[in-house]
């Protein structure tokens, strides 16, 4: 019986163990991510470089000029798609999924991706607010909730495969020396804005007399990392069937609101890149939706309208984040389990929470990110600031850079192209009243927290 | 109840389910930010006899052998 393997939804009779390498797409996304950076770094210490592949729409101001980008390098970017295409369908056929249903669905997304990548690049695009994660994801709202996209399209819009890719890539371009410095802040901060908004929500869902797995589902859907936070907690408590969904509608709501509000508002207060990347990194919910805003902010700092650049934006989001309040969940879900098995519910579910269960939810992915960035730390560490910029940055760095914004733009796209308002599970009132009682405190610490007390840190990150 | 060997868990029932792609289509919006297939989620699944989305390690006394459905018949 142990070998037993029924597929088409009923059971995996065996333990994922060793299998997770191939099983799962936190491994794959660091397979791809650290495969990118290995075949970048070949190609660098021989002399060459992956930028021909790593091609982007270059910055215009007329179609003529467009025209002519595309014109001469319509092959880099048929590469390129030949390259994604062919390595995400090696991964996503591993994992189960069909690769006729992911190709076709593939190329509408790379299509709209370059159109997005493109307008982006418009000389006028800062003035219109045309920043590209918004519009991918406007864009993609409107066309699954106002146009109507085929279900079987659904197969290449994997919001989570693309953005873990993208965050191992981001690694790469963050040194090491980075984490180290800014990542104990950053676990500090992020520990602080999550205990407390997981308290917030939690007391205030149990105030309202919301069962207590639901109010713990809902308090780590809003302090760890949204809807994947929400999903492994609410199993490992033995949550009721609905409750995931609903704290999926929840966090949805919320988490694509703030894409939109968090930058503007953060803007208006003239916050630097560093502290405004912080602070979306406290106040958002999922990895996906805060670094929609996080990009967002750190194009609006390009522009000039508020000091520091783009990658402080990013990096500060990315420490907050991911480094402070990722790598939390197994820990939150190992908790939770112990005060579900043992104050909640003595005998329902026959189980004894294992110390282990802090392994098996890590977000691996994150391993990818700190390994990315360990490897171009340790291979340029020879060089002189001015050889590192003069040689390293444009055939290294760069060409990893450019695939990491792909990485993302697929992801922003298929947030919009996924997300189906009229689909999403009716949440109720009252986890809707105690969610947002914990997103509201958590918009205000994570701002006092970024914008006050370490402001002078966040300020100077990566400068 | 005490803790079951593994012949005795939810990832042996008949009743539990837990297929990433299933519990990405029961489980309205997870696609849009994040997904069935992360480690997150480690082997978690829905007790279709109880409603509950449990670890693959939990059990019950309605613990149901899988063997018993055709479909594990047939491997």
């Amino acid at each position: 019986m142990a070998n037993i393997q029924v597929h088409g939804g009923r059971v995996e009779a065996l333990p994922l163990r060793w299998r997770e390498l191939w099983l799962k797409e936190d491994w794959w996304a660091i397979w791809l991510g650290l495969g990118i950076v290995l075949i970048a770094y070949i190609f660098f210490a021989n002399g060459s470089s992956i930028r021909w592949l790593a091609v982007t729409p270059a910055k215009w101001s007329s179609f003529t000029e467009l025209e002519a980008h595309f014109a001469t390098n319509y092959v880099r970017y048929i590469a390129q798609f030949v390259a994604w295409l062919a390595v995400f369908t090696i991964a996503l056929t591993a994992l189960g999924h069909k690769a006729r249903e992911f190709i076709p669905s593939f190329v509408v997304l790379y299509v709209l991706s370059v159109v997005i990548f493109a307008l982006g690049q418009w000389d006028k695009a800062n003035t219109y607010n045309l920043e590209p994660p918004l519009v991918a994801l406007a864009l993609g709202l409107l066309l699954s909730n106002v146009v109507g996209l085929p279900r079987w399209l659904d197969a290449g819009f994997r919001v989570e495969f693309y953005i873990k890719t993208g965050i191992v890539l981001l690694g790469a371009t963050l040194p090491f020396t980075l984490i180290l410095w800014a990542g104990p802040v950053a676990i500090l901060q992020a520990s602080i804005v999550s205990i407390v908004t997981f308290l917030v929500i939690y007391w205030v869902g149990v105030k309202l007399g919301l069962d207590r797995r639901l109010a713990a589902t809902l308090g780590a859907g809003g302090a760890v990392c949204g809807v994947s936070a929400a999903i492994a907690i609410s199993g490992a408590v033995g949550g009721k069937k609905e409750d995931a969904p609903i704290a999926i509608t929840v966090v949805i709501i919320w988490a694509i609101a703030m894409i939109f509000v968090l930058p503007f508002v953060a803007q208006y207060l003239h916050l630097p890149a560093g502290v405004g990347g912080a602070w979306i990194g406290t106040s958002e919910f999922a990895d996906a939706a805060g670094f929609a805003a996080a990009q967002t902010y750190g194009n609006i700092a390009s522009s000039g309208a508020v000091a520091g650049s783009s990658d402080q934006a990013v990096f500060a989001y990315t420490l907050i984040k991911v480094v402070g309040r990722d790598v939390w969940i197994g820990i939150w879900a190992f908790i939770l389990a112990i005060i579900a098995t043992t104050q909640w519910e003595r005998t329902e579910t026959g189980r004894k929470p294992e110390a282990a269960e802090i392994w098996w939810r890590v977000p691996k992915f994150v391993f990818g990110f700190l390994v990315a960035s360990l490897i171009i730390t340790l291979v340029t560490t020879g060089y002189s600031l001015a050889d590192f910029n003069k040689s390293v940055v444009p055939t290294l760095v760069a060409p990893i850079k450019d695939l990491r914004t792909w990485a993302f733009i697929f992801c922003f796209l298929s947030i919009g192209l996924t997300t189906r308002f009229r689909e999403l599970a009716g949440a109720g009132r009252k986890p809707f009243l105690a969610f947002s009682a914990g997103a509201v405190v958590n918009v205000i610490i994570g701002f006092i927290l970024s914008a006050i007390v370490f402001a002078a840190h966040w300020e100077t990150v990566a400068r | 109840m005490s803790d079951k060997g593994p012949q005795r868990q939810c990832r042996s029932c008949d009743h539990f389910r837990n297929d990433a792609k299933y519990l990405e289509t029961v489980f309205k919006g997870l696609t849009s930010l994040s997904s069935g297939y992360g480690s997150v989620r480690s082997d978690d699944g829905i007790c279709v006899r109880h409603d509950r989305y449990l670890s693959a390690r939990s059990s019950c006394a309605d613990f149901l052998p899988v063997t018993s459905h055709p479909i594990a018949k047939k491997l």
